[in-house]
């Protein structure tokens, strides 16, 4: 694999982008810095399939596209598939010698939200890695339909405010945890599972090198806050990154092979989730004295989650 | 502020989005695909944005502009070339080459302000105004360095 | 390479088995596939070809008939042959990804083994399944035997992939009764299948990185109509590119194929129009009919269900009297889908005939042949009177009391 240098930033910012703008997310949207970062740390050709979401919604609206590689979008739930499918392809005409640019180096890389990812792609994907298609998936985790408006997933996290699971006066929102895809996908036999967040770009865009370069199905799950729905100003998609993983909501982390288990980021100073909660309207209810609960009850989860990941990442197992 | 010389050939941000020609059913694409390039590009990781034939379905011809209300003003005096907005930016609207920060690029900014907020010197080299701001006023109203303890 | 395939000049092949040999000779790049009786055979056997070395593709086995679908159209879309085949409840889940393949214009071929829809859930054969794609914006080809499927097959790469077309093209077939009926078919030799095929030539490929393309593209209120006008003029033009790849296809094998079959229609009186292996049942009772109670009968069946041959169709049927258009499947609180088509075509001409419904067959039951004899009697009893003599719509071989509906006011 060409790989740009991720050594510094100044380094990185020679790649030339192949992610361009005029797109249509909104301003402030993770999504496109963490589509951004996967295109510019490689020179591989790419096929990029994309489900229906935000980011196919906004970056292949006719007649114009944002991707200056092939790209494919089918339905909400089948990129994976596509991009299995067009996987298959290769190789066949690989070997039959029908490939125009036989010798050029080539990376298929699927995109979903999580809508697309945790609930109605869950099937495609999972069937997708199961069978060791050489791919990377990458989803787009911003906790909740935002396309279509801010409706739960299955990767909202508990007593968010989305539209289908409203907070109210008897109610504080969502009341079930978040899935945990990252263990779902090592389970499924991903040779390299990992959870990045843009706010971390090196961190970031090492993971992406390295599901790149592994042969075979990768899974990342890329934190990416949603300005819109998370309800925060535009200029803070950054700041909001940086409490999401340094109260280690998101924990940065990798599993190589479905057990090795590393500890790719430890904040310096661990801040509270009460602040990373703060800095978003969906979930000022939380605040509130009957709500208080779901805040604490929060941490402690977080908590017993970072202390798991870290006797795992020591177990080796 | 140096961009418009660099990439004064292009095609960037010809297009308001939604004033393109409207073509009959004989003339859309095939299966309604877009090309991205008019030449070979097969080395296009290679080739910075000025050196590329876009195709005119590539939405770099087109621009957001006018979504902006706000925009950000850059001053080259006090940027340490960091790339810290470049690497943030979310609409591929920050012009470095070379390791260089050139300017923005209004054509393709829709104003969020991240590229401001991430800017590390002191006092940042990357402030947010409002969009028909004059760009000489804003550069004259610079603020100065703040003390640490403001911080 | 793929190692040959030594065949007899005549062999003892079911519809599915047929299906497979073609895509075989076709030299399919990828089958992304998941079974489902009673297409199942087609894609294990292709999988047996691929195991054996008979075919040098890629098999790739997915986890539903969506995906399935999903599969075909990412490797269609990166510039080779493809094909798969489904049947029924499989290929209601592909619905969805059917009309995206035909939207990017995208010439998949899908052997379409019919079956019944549930609920209540069965396996055996109607035209349910056919009749859910018949706005996919596909080409639906339909065979009648074994025979048929192997030669459609083949001319569906053909006619699929015709710089003039790109569009996917269904074979459909009966489920067992052809799909799972030894018969004797002809194969041609690989290299002649090969040859009439040809190599595949991509268009607007994923895998051209010299020429970057994106598929799937949104279009609103201010584009979508116009891609859904040139996708139907493309399906209404590919008419005779069909029909010069049957001529091509008879002087290769004298097997002549056409838009619309046409069976003792010359000096016919009445008329079945029918689907898959229904029509071999007609031709036998036209014939005795025709021999012993002097009923001139004659069977039209379209062999391109879509584009529909409204044209070929009416030509066919403007000098009979009386027709019976006879669906296979439940019509859903509406006439049949032949009935309302066939009806619309020949009101166009000047004679317009009498054109009347029957509903047979759901689920695998069995159309005998008295109660074909029976239905042409009746259309002659209409030809006789001038007039429908009948209700409209009549299901026949249903037990119970008379099923029937509407009644004619042309009289």
């Amino acid at each position: 694999m060409a790989i740009t240098s991720t050594k510094n930033l100044k380094e990185f910012s020679t790649a030339n982008d192949r992610f361009e703008g005029a797109h249509l997310l909104c301003p402030g949207c993770a999504h496109s810095m963490i589509v951004r970062e996967l295109m510019n740390c490689t020179d591989d050709n790419l096929v990029i399939a994309t489900n229906t979401g935000c980011l196919e919604v906004s970056t292949a609206v006719y007649p114009y596209t944002s991707w200056d590689t092939s790209w494919i979008h089918i339905g909400f739930e089948n990129a994976a598939t596509a991009a299995a499918g067009a996987e298959a392809m290769y190789k066949a005409r690989k070997r039959k010698g029908t490939l125009k640019n036989p010798d050029a180096p080539v990376k298929f890389v699927a995109f979903g939200g999580d809508g697309s990812t945790y609930d109605i792609g869950f099937q495609w994907l999972s069937g997708a890695v199961e069978r060791g298609h050489d791919f990377t998936y990458i989803c787009l985790d911003n906790e909740n339909y935002a396309n279509t408006g801010g409706q739960r997933s299955s990767s909202t996290p508990i007593g968010a405010n989305t539209t289908t699971a409203p907070a109210g006066r008897v109610s504080y929102g969502k009341k079930e945890n978040k899935k945990d895809m990252m263990a779902i996908m090592a389970a499924n036999g991903a040779h390299y599972v990992a959870q990045v967040a843009p706010n971390k770009w090196k961190n970031m865009a090492q993971a992406f090198q390295k599901a790149l370069a592994t042969e075979g199905p990768c899974y990342i799950n890329a934190i990416s806050a949603c300005t819109t729905e998370w309800k925060f100003d535009s200029k803070d998609t950054i700041h909001v990154s940086d409490l999401a993983t340094d109260s280690l909501v998101f924990p940065l982390y990798e599993i190589i092979d479905g057990h090795e288990l590393n500890i790719t980021y430890r904040p310096k100073n661990v801040i509270p989730v009460r602040d990373y909660l703060a800095a978003q309207g969906r979930f000022r209810h939380l605040f509130k004295p009957e709500n208080e609960h779901v805040i604490e009850e929060w941490q402690k989860r977080v908590d017993a989650n970072w202390e798991r990941l870290q006797r795992r990442e020591e177990a080796r197992v | 502020m140096g961009i418009g010389n660099v990439l004064s050939n292009d095609k960037r941000g010809m297009i308001e989005l939604g004033a393109e020609k409207k073509v009959g059913w004989d003339e859309v694409t095939h299966g309604m695909v877009l090309h991205s390039f008019e030449d070979d590009a097969t080395n296009i990781s290679s080739q910075k944005a000025e050196d590329r034939n876009y195709a005119q379905f590539n939405s770099y011809v087109a621009t957001v502009a006018s979504w902006r209300v706000v925009k950000p003003v850059y001053n080259r005096d006090i940027c340490i070339d960091c790339q810290n907005c470049w690497v943030y930016c979310p609409d591929t609207s920050i012009i470095s080459r070379d390791k260089q920060m050139l300017g923005i690029d209004y054509d393709h900014c829709k104003g969020c302000g991240v590229c401001v907020e991430v800017c590390p010197t002191n006092p940042k080299s990357l402030l947010m105004f409002a969009e028909l701001h004059n760009l000489e006023d804003a550069i004259a109203s610079w603020p100065e360095k703040k003390k640490k303890e403001e911080n | 390479m793929a190692l040959k395939y030594e065949l007899q000049e005549v062999e003892v092949w079911d519809g599915n088995y047929a299906a497979s040999h073609a895509l075989r000779q076709a030299q399919v790049d990828v089958v992304a596939a998941y079974p489902i009786t009673p297409s199942t055979p087609v894609v294990e056997n292709y999988g047996q070809f691929v195991a054996d070395g008979y075919v040098d593709g890629e098999f790739v086995m997915v986890e539903s008939e969506h995906a399935a679908m999903s599969g075909c159209v990412g490797a269609a879309a990166s510039g080779g042959r493809v094909a798969t085949a489904t049947s029924s409840q499989g290929f209601a889940l592909m619905v969805e990804v059917l009309y995206q393949a035909s939207g990017m214009r995208l010439p998949i071929v899908l052997n379409l083994v019919n079956r019944a829809l549930a609920s209540p859930l069965n396996v055996r054969g109607d035209h349910s399944d056919m009749y859910l794609g018949r706005d996919a914006g596909w080409i639906m080809l339909d065979s009648f035997n074994a025979q048929e499927t192997y030669d459609l097959n083949l001319c569906a790469f053909r006619i699929g992939e015709h710089r003039d077309v790109r569009l996917p093209v269904m074979v459909n077939q009966d489920g067992f009764i052809t799909s799972h009926t030894a018969q004797n078919v002809r194969p041609l030799s690989d290299e002649d299948a090969y040859k009439f095929v040809g190599v595949y030539e991509p268009i607007d490929e994923l895998l051209d990185f010299a020429k970057p393309v994106t598929y799937g593209a949104q279009t609103e209120e201010d584009w979508h109509f116009e891609h859904k006008a040139r996708q139907h003029k493309a399906l209404i033009d590919s008419r005779p590119v069909i029909e010069n790849i049957f001529v091509e296809f008879e002087k290769l094998t004298g097997r002549k194929y056409n838009r619309v079959e046409s069976y003792m229609m010359e000096d016919a009186e009445v008329a079945i129009v029918a689907l898959g292996s229904t029509v071999e049942s007609a031709r036998v009772v036209a014939k005795y009919l025709r021999d012993n109670e002097g009923i001139k009968a004659g069977i039209v069946a379209p062999r391109v269900i879509r584009p529909f041959p409204f044209d070929a169709i009416r030509t066919a049927l403007e000098n009979c009297k009386a027709i019976g258009a006879m669906d296979r499947s439940a019509p859903g609180g509406a006439l049949g889908m032949l009935f309302n088509e066939v009806s619309a075509a020949v009101y166009t001409t000047s004679s317009r005939p009498i054109v009347t419904n029957y509903i047979y067959g759901l689920g695998g039951r069995d159309l005998t042949l008295e109660q074909i004899k029976d239905i042409y009697r009746e259309l002659k009893k209409n030809a006789d009177a001038g007039e429908i003599t009948t209700k409209i719509q009549q299901f026949v071989g249903l037990r119970g009391p008379k099923l029937e509906f509407f009644e004619t006011r042309r009289g």
